[in-house]
């Protein structure tokens, strides 16, 4: 049983699994706790094909500017039932960065209007929050490394 | 643990100093018009169709994308529907990564009747900036925009939708009353630019 539990924990802690599930208020809090750290926010869906194709790239900057203080958050918005699908695609990223799914319930619109006002839901989108916890930058759709990098290095300063 | 309300999260939206992202055109504006090809060789013109209809429902829509494809169904049957009652729905296509031949294939294959467009170089998209699909705009005669945002609230399943936003919208539009929610939104796959 310690070693199924240690499994979990290391799979939670690569990002494998599903760290669980949030809300709008859920995800303040959840931001809030990285407060002095630089955080970028994703949502993605395994369905959405420019997602799948820039994870790698968020795995590839968590892990150059995690030591600098970057902390990377994924939000899934696939369906509940589409879990195995996402888990299965955490389990081949390996993404080292926590991944929760978006609550099941509710409408979307309010989910999306309590994320960025001038989020039309178009996925992926990226919120970036400055290490006082201000939010930053928002950028709608798949961004190039470097356009990341950018961003972040400047919010890094 | 410390709480943040996400009335915070809403305040810090207002006064981000840039968002890298065009205005959509407003409620109650001139619609942008413009002139695309259809797919079977006809000339699609909004200003005209606005003239010559109740409202137009123009759709950003796509082969791939299963949000939007999660609506082929509603889309066939609402444009049936209201064909009847003076409404014409039309599809435009502004994914670089969608061919004319695809649209094609793709509106055989779900029975979509209505007007199907490419959009080349998302030109029609820029000018609506329309960021994902399916996102619908609907004009009405006087080529003003009525209505932006989504099909319904439900993807999932048609037979549990609880908020028919554009259902709602056209009959309001028919019956010259205002429309009660003019502006939603809902998930969608971003349209691929040039």
């Amino acid at each position: 049983m310690a070693a199924l539990l240690l499994a979990a924990s290391g799979s939670l802690a690569q990002g494998t699994r599903l760290a669980g599930e949030v809300d709008a208020g859920g995800l303040s809090e959840r931001i809030a706790r990285e407060k002095g750290h630089v955080v970028l926010v994703n949502f993605w869906a395994t369905w959405c094909v420019p997602c799948r194709e820039e994870f790698p790239d968020l795995s590839r900057l968590q892990k150059a500017y995690a030591a600098k203080g970057l902390r990377v958050i994924g939000i899934s918005t696939d369906l509940e039932r589409e879990t195995p699908a996402v888990e299965k695609f955490l389990g081949e990223q390996k993404p080292g960065f926590p991944n929760y799914r978006k609550k099941k319930g509710g409408d979307d619109q309010q989910f999306i209007d309590a994320i960025d006002a001038s989020w039309g839901g178009e996925l992926p989108f990226t919120v970036l929050y400055a290490s006082d916890g201000r939010k930053a930058r928002v950028l709608s759709g798949k961004r190039p490394y470097s356009e990341y990098e950018k961003e972040v290095r400047a919010l890094l300063r | 643990m410390r709480l943040v309300r996400p009335t915070l999260v809403l305040f810090a939206s207002l006064v981000l100093p840039q968002i890298a992202l065009a205005a959509s055109p407003q409620i109650g504006a001139p619609a942008p018009d413009f002139t695309l090809k259809t797919v079977d060789g006809k000339t699609f013109s909004l200003a005209e169709a606005a003239r010559t209809h109740k409202a137009v429902v123009v759709m950003f829509i796509a082969t791939k994308c299963p949000y939007s494809n999660a609506y082929n169904d509603r889309m066939r049957e609402m444009a049936a529907a209201y064909e009847k009652q003076g409404i014409v729905f039309a599809g435009i296509n502004s994914n670089k990564s969608e061919p004319a031949d695809e649209v094609v294939s793709h509106a055989k294959q779900h029975g979509l009747a209505f007007p199907l467009m490419k959009d080349p170089e998302n030109k029609v998209a820029d000018l609506y900036d329309a960021r994902h699909t399916p996102e619908i705009f609907v004009v009405d005669p006087q080529g003003k925009l009525r209505y932006h945002g989504r099909i319904d609230e439900n993807y999932e399943d048609p037979a549990k939708v609880a908020s028919p936003d554009l259902k709602n919208a056209l009959d309001a539009m028919l019956v010259g009353k205002a429309i009660a929610r003019a502006e939603t939104k809902a998930f969608g796959c971003s349209i691929k630019r040039v």
